[in-house]
């Protein structure tokens, strides 16, 4: 049987490559209090202008992917050492991005579920968001650009973020997603996270084969 | 209002973990007896540093290959057989640290071997690589509370049909990148732990561990019956000073726990707030069940806690006898807490639980016959 979700909010963050920390710091500034804004990392100011406009409820549910989580903020942690900075370590934790935005905030949410994968990381992510009973379901994904770690190939080569709300209501949605089981059906190449923050930002369709079953997002 | 907690009763076809006092039987055993693995080590291994209180499987110092590698293959010869990673038999990955030791390691060395194992995705991809998985492994990280994130997924795969059978394997090695973090947040100090104790300085210590465990739908002697969560992002690393969120996560779980007579596996790390908020809201919530903690002695296994803990405590089962708070002291925060061990017989459940930065909190039911 088909399960499916409608998309109701759709926002992508795709700054130019050379953008840094600093400089989405000053042209986030307007969307964050001053005294969160100074600590926040590049993914979170990121996912924080995605989450723009959406009102977020306790009864919510919140889906975060990322494969290099907060590889960024892990490269800060350990330039600090040996004095190992409290601040940095917290925010290397996944997922400190999204905590970033929420506790800023104050906002609580009954179930977060943060995913760092890779190769099926976008399957894994909606196919967990499908599986969600709360009425409403925030898929955030997102990734900031490395440093040394880049060079090294372990690290993100671009910063971007998306956030899509996902509810059961048809009515004035924006598009759908929706998985359908098929029995012995072989697995396709999964769409990248990158791929997914492109096809949301341009409403373009995706599908793919995977997990036993047919992955489509469409758009109306 | 309080969230529905996700209730599938998942049997647990198996259940295993590694501890530096061996499998689950031995840990529970040691623990029974009331030993400690925590000893007082260099924060930062090699390049020393402030004597802090680690439970180890070896130096933690990394080395190449990662020395959590054998200790992985030796708990994964117990994993039953299965098509693991693929479609109707995934696997469930749970950590909080993966292999993030080796970026301290390379950053100290210079060495790039070290970082094909230090993110989350490139740990995993080795361990797809050595213990034969296929693709579909999915990774959750969420700090403390990983494993309990890990099992209740797996609990919804089987539950909407799109898995037969699910494996959720979890490890979390200490690491001076890990213990320099604790140590600058002031929670790892140099006191041993002591859960739940009314004391004048709380600490944590950390330890070593991994464990898995098989979900099938048709349900076995040991079910995991309920899972609940809840996220207050009030602080960072505090909780709502009145322990709202333990109040929801509670609340939100007691109607799986029904009346079934329980015993309560807390988090238990040794901070002295935590500590407070948590026994207090035990008490409130399920008055008279007796309250334990295992991290005085295995130290916070971090992600993994909540996996190495469920293996602990059903060895505890099987065995008849349940470990009480080692490294606790009277008086406690609350009248609940057991510091010694108590007989598993007149039981009928378990509530286990964790928590974790952001004010994330997780509690979930283990039911047997």
């Amino acid at each position: 049987m088909t399960t499916a979700r409608f998309i109701h909010h759709v926002r992508v963050e795709l700054p130019p490559p050379p953008e840094a920390a600093a400089e989405a710091r000053a042209r986030l500034a307007d969307k964050f209090p001053r005294t969160a804004l100074r600590r926040m990392t590049h993914l979170g100011l990121l996912l924080g202008s995605a989450l723009d406009g959406v009102a977020l409820t306790p009864d919510d549910a919140v889906v975060y992917a990322s494969s290099y989580a907060e590889t960024r903020a892990l490269e800060d942690f350990l330039a600090s050492f040996p004095a190992a900075s409290p601040l940095l370590f917290q925010t290397s934790i996944h997922p400190g991005g999204v905590q970033q935005v929420l506790i800023g905030r104050q906002q609580p949410v009954t179930r977060l579920w943060p995913l760092a994968g890779r190769s099926r990381l976008v399957e894994q992510a909606v196919l967990t968001a499908l599986l969600e009973p709360a009425p409403r379901v925030v898929l955030l994904g997102g990734e900031e650009r490395g440093t040394w770690l880049l060079e090294q190939g372990y690290a993100s080569d671009r910063a971007f973020a998306f956030a899509a709300v996902l509810t059961r209501e048809a009515a004035g949605a924006a598009g759908r997603v929706s998985f359908s089981p098929q029995a012995g059906a072989p697995d396709e190449n999964c769409p990248a996270l990158a791929a997914l923050a492109a096809a949301l930002a341009a409403r373009t369709p995706l599908a793919w084969c995977g997990a036993g079953g047919d992955w489509s997002i469409t758009w109306s | 209002m309080y969230a529905a907690p996700d209730q599938f009763p998942a049997g647990l076809e198996a259940c295993e973990c590694l501890t530096p006092f061996g499998d689950a039987a031995a840990t529970a055993g040691a623990l029974r007896s009331g030993r400690r693995a925590l000893e007082l080590t260099p924060v930062l291994g090699r390049d020393g540093g402030d004597p802090v209180p680690l439970a180890l499987l070896g130096p933690m110092d990394e080395t190449l290959p990662p020395r959590w590698l054998p200790a992985v293959h030796r708990l994964a010869a117990q994993i039953p057989a299965g098509s693991w990673g693929s479609a109707r038999e995934p696997v469930v990955v749970t950590s909080s640290n993966f292999g993030v030791g080796s970026m301290y390691a390379f950053t100290r060395d210079r060495d790039a071997r070290h970082l094909a194992h230090g993110t989350p995705f490139a740990t995993v991809e080795l361990l797809r690589r050595e213990l034969r998985w296929g693709e579909h492994v999915t990774v959750f990280s969420h700090a403390c509370v990983t494993a309990h994130l890990g099992l209740a997924h797996a609990a919804r795969l089987l539950q909407a049909g799109v898995a037969d059978r699910v494996l959720v394997f979890s490890f979390d090695f200490v690491s001076p990148f890990v213990a320099g973090g604790f140590h600058s947040l002031k929670i790892l100090n140099g006191g041993m732990p002591a859960p739940y104790a009314k004391g004048e300085t709380g600490s944590i210590g950390l330890g070593d561990g991994a464990a898995f465990a098989v979900l099938r739908r048709d349900a076995g002697p040991f079910r995991l019956a309920a899972h609940a969560l809840h996220n207050e992002m009030f602080h960072f690393t505090g909780n709502q000073p009145e322990g709202a969120g333990f109040a929801a996560c509670l609340a939100s779980i007691a109607g799986a726990v029904g009346g079934r007579r329980i015993w309560i596996k807390g988090h238990g790390t040794g901070t002295l707030e935590a500590g407070r908020l948590e026994a207090e809201g035990y008490a409130r919530q399920f008055p008279g069940a007796p309250l334990v903690s295992w991290k005085g002695s295995l130290g916070h296994t971090l992600g993994s806690c909540g996996l190495v803990e469920l293996a602990v405590a059903l060895a505890a089962l099987r065995g008849g006898e349940i470990p009480g708070t080692v490294g606790g002291a009277a008086p406690s925060f609350s009248a609940e807490v057991a510091l010694a061990p108590f007989a598993a017989a007149g039981f009928d459940g378990v509530l286990l639980t964790a928590n974790a930065f952001g004010g994330a909190h997780a509690a979930m039911v283990l039911t047997y016959e």
